[in-house]
């Protein structure tokens, strides 16, 4: 990663610091009524920790460093330097520009730790944010990964693909392995920047997307951290297919990038977890699956076309079934899901059809796991889903051969 | 008289058989022309086969599904076997060409410069007609998922509808390259296109009235519903 990824102000007051133990990223904007929330939030969390003596935070404001004010009172007040910057899309869920910034900053500030924070500020309170770092400081992890607290209805592209499917790929049990919030070492932000000065003159690595799968390719230290309970924008139902291509995209860019490490990894290990587990939010009242079961209902009569160059005709033909049970006794397989995921994977790796059309063709089915999921869990308690959801990641372990024999062969592998 | 008669005969006779007779070497040409050619496109279209077939031209044409129609229009369903005939045909086709004018007559130049004259229409059209069978083909994909993750009952009929307006407008384009029809394919097309709009506006508009109210009520009570989904968080 190169200088010219740091905005020029703020690259000119970073060579003026010279260097940092502790890099914060912080990615959202102060709540509303409170100017200085992120910086108190550092500062906080910067008191809880031993052996900072210097913490810079950069925070995407909107506004510049010109625009700022105080900022050598706030350094010599408690040793945490504040650099407002201006980010590109802060609203982003993958917010590529923004890590980029933050972890070149971080580079070149030769921080022995680097957090982002890239959640909602209302709900973010420094112990979240010591919590991120504490394990790289002190205890010598190298990527900290989030635990949020969150309902059973939250968080389903998370649950249903990305932390499974990472699990069964890379063989380490992280709850959220794309973050969004992060806490790196040194280490890991040094092999990040090398990885990314190779990338510049080719494809562009989306970093959110790469951050654990490259850190358990190499072999690092990894452990999860208890924050607490994440805001979240409600759902954009007219924009769904854009949000699961937005997140799926990148996710299957990855696999594709790391084919030859995590074909060899067979099983999975949990990987240690910090703090104590916040306390859940309310779970939801009713739930309503009609409209997921319709939309799923729709894609098997209209998109059998566009599906039949991905999925292989059993899976078609068990998804055509799927479409036929009545709502109450609609129940996704998990193996049926599985090899759904792992066929569009495929699909994507081979170009089969157009990448943006093949992500978007597969929100229905998306749907309708979800669904399933609900009417199943409407009913079940914390432990019940947790048992339910680690029955569907060792579904993805257990078709891994599967994913692995069609990716060798993917011509001659075709049930 | 008759001998004036049998005179004029042989004449005529002498004539016919010395303009045949300087057509022969002409005739020999073409008929070499048309053996070399022959053996030529076949020398070619046995190496591009090779070739089509050691880096798999079938299978990467027909799995990218981007192509469906390819395989119909092929023998063997084969795209490779396409390809190979057509250019088979093309170098045949040209030998045939510098075959006919070494005749050397009039009739035959004029006719191999025409149909020379006639070929960058027909490639342009050929080029058209391919760009517009993928834009369509993709462009009601594109469609039907978009509208089918909008959960609208009638994306099929869209998508259906957005293809057919690409094709004919590609079509249109073709013939104009061809210069065929002329006038007629620029008041056909104008009429065709527009009756689709027309059909299209009218299915919706008044022969899918009860479709679209049924959608309306539809949407009207899954608004309790909406907030029920308000449960569901998917980052």
């Amino acid at each position: 990663m190169e200088q010219d990824t740091i905005p020029g102000e703020t690259l000119e007051l970073i060579e003026r610091i010279g260097s940092a133990d502790m890099v914060v990223g912080v990615l959202q904007s102060d709540p509303e009524g409170e100017a200085d929330g992120a910086a108190r939030l550092v500062r906080e969390a910067v008191a809880g920790l031993s052996g900072v003596a210097r913490a810079v935070v950069i925070h995407n404001n909107g506004t510049s460093y010109g625009q700022a004010s105080s900022l050598n009172g706030t350094e010599q007040q408690d040793g945490v330097v504040v650099l407002p910057c201006r980010l590109s899309n802060p609203q982003r869920s993958d917010q590529p520009d923004a890590y980029r910034v933050i972890f070149a900053a971080g580079g070149k500030l030769a921080a022995r730790a680097c957090g982002v924070i890239a959640s909602d500020l209302r709900a973010v309170t420094a112990q979240w944010i010591c919590r991120l770092v504490q394990p790289s400081l002190e205890k010598g992890f190298d990527l900290v990964t989030p635990c949020y607290a969150g309902h059973k209805f939250e968080g389903l592209l998370n649950k249903s693909i990305i932390a499974p499917l990472n699990r069964a790929l890379y063989g380490a049990r992280i709850q959220s392995p794309l973050g969004p919030d992060f806490g790196l070492s040194g280490k890991l932000l040094g092999q990040i920047l090398g990885q990314e000065s190779s990338a510049r003159a080719g494809q562009p690595i989306r970093l959110a997307a790469s951050i654990t799968a490259d850190a358990i390719s190499a072999g690092l230290k990894i452990c999860e951290t208890n924050v607490g309970v994440r805001l979240q924008p409600p759902t954009d139902w007219m924009n769904l297919s854009s949000l699961v291509a937005e997140i799926m995209g990148p996710v299957f860019l990855e696999m594709e990038r790391n084919a030859a490490v995590w074909q060899r990894v067979r099983g999975s290990q949990p990987v240690p977890r910090f703090g104590e587990p916040a306390p859940m939010p309310d779970q939801p009242g009713n739930t309503d699956v009609r409209r997921m079961l319709e939309s799923f209902q729709l894609g098997v009569q209209n998109l059998r076309e566009v599906w039949g160059l991905v999925l292989p005709p059993s899976t078609m033909l068990d998804t055509v079934r799927l479409a036929r049970l009545p709502a109450d006794q609609f129940r996704m397989p998990d193996e049926l899901w599985v090899s759904i995921v792992y066929d569009f994977a495929l699909g994507y790796r081979l170009r089969t059809i157009s990448r943006d059309h093949l992500l978007r063709a597969m929100t229905p089915l998306y749907l309708g796991w979800v669904a399933s999921y609900a009417l199943e869990n409407e009913p079940a308690g914390p432990a019940a889903v947790e048992s339910r959801l680690e029955r569907l990641a060792k579904a993805y372990e257990a078709g891994k051969s599967y994913l692995v024999s069609r990716w060798r062969w993917p011509d001659r592998f075709n049930p | 008289m008759w001998g004036q008669v049998g005179q004029s005969l042989n004449q005529a006779m002498v004539r016919v058989l010395s303009r045949f007779a300087s057509l022969l070497p002409g005739l020999a040409a073409l008929i070499v022309a048309l053996l070399v050619s022959v053996l030529a496109a076949s020398f070619v279209a046995a190496i591009l086969r090779r070739l089509l077939v050691r880096i798999r031209f079938d299978e990467r044409v027909l799995r990218t599904g981007d192509f469906p129609s390819l395989a119909e229009w092929s023998p063997s369903k084969s795209p490779a076997l396409l390809l190979t005939r057509l250019i088979w045909w093309a170098i045949v086709l040209v030998g045939f060409l510098v075959g006919v004018s070494a005749l050397d007559t009039a009739i035959t130049s004029e006719l191999a410069l025409r149909v020379f004259a006639y070929l960058p229409g027909v490639l342009a059209a050929l080029v058209v007609l391919m760009a517009g069978s993928i834009i369509a083909r993709f462009l009601s994909r594109s469609v039907l998922i978009g509208a089918v993750n909008m959960n609208l009952q009638y994306a099929r009929l869209l998508s259906a509808g957005v293809k057919w307006l690409v094709i004919v407008l590609t079509v249109a384009m073709a013939l104009e390259h061809l210069s065929i029809g002329g006038d007629i394919i620029r008041l056909a097309f104008g009429i065709l296109f527009g009756g689709i709009v027309f059909a299209l506006a009218l299915a919706v508009g008044l022969g899918s009235k009860e479709l679209v109210s049924r959608s309306l009520e539809r949407e009207a009570s899954r608004m309790p519903a909406r907030d029920a989904e308000e449960s569901f968080r998917h980052l």
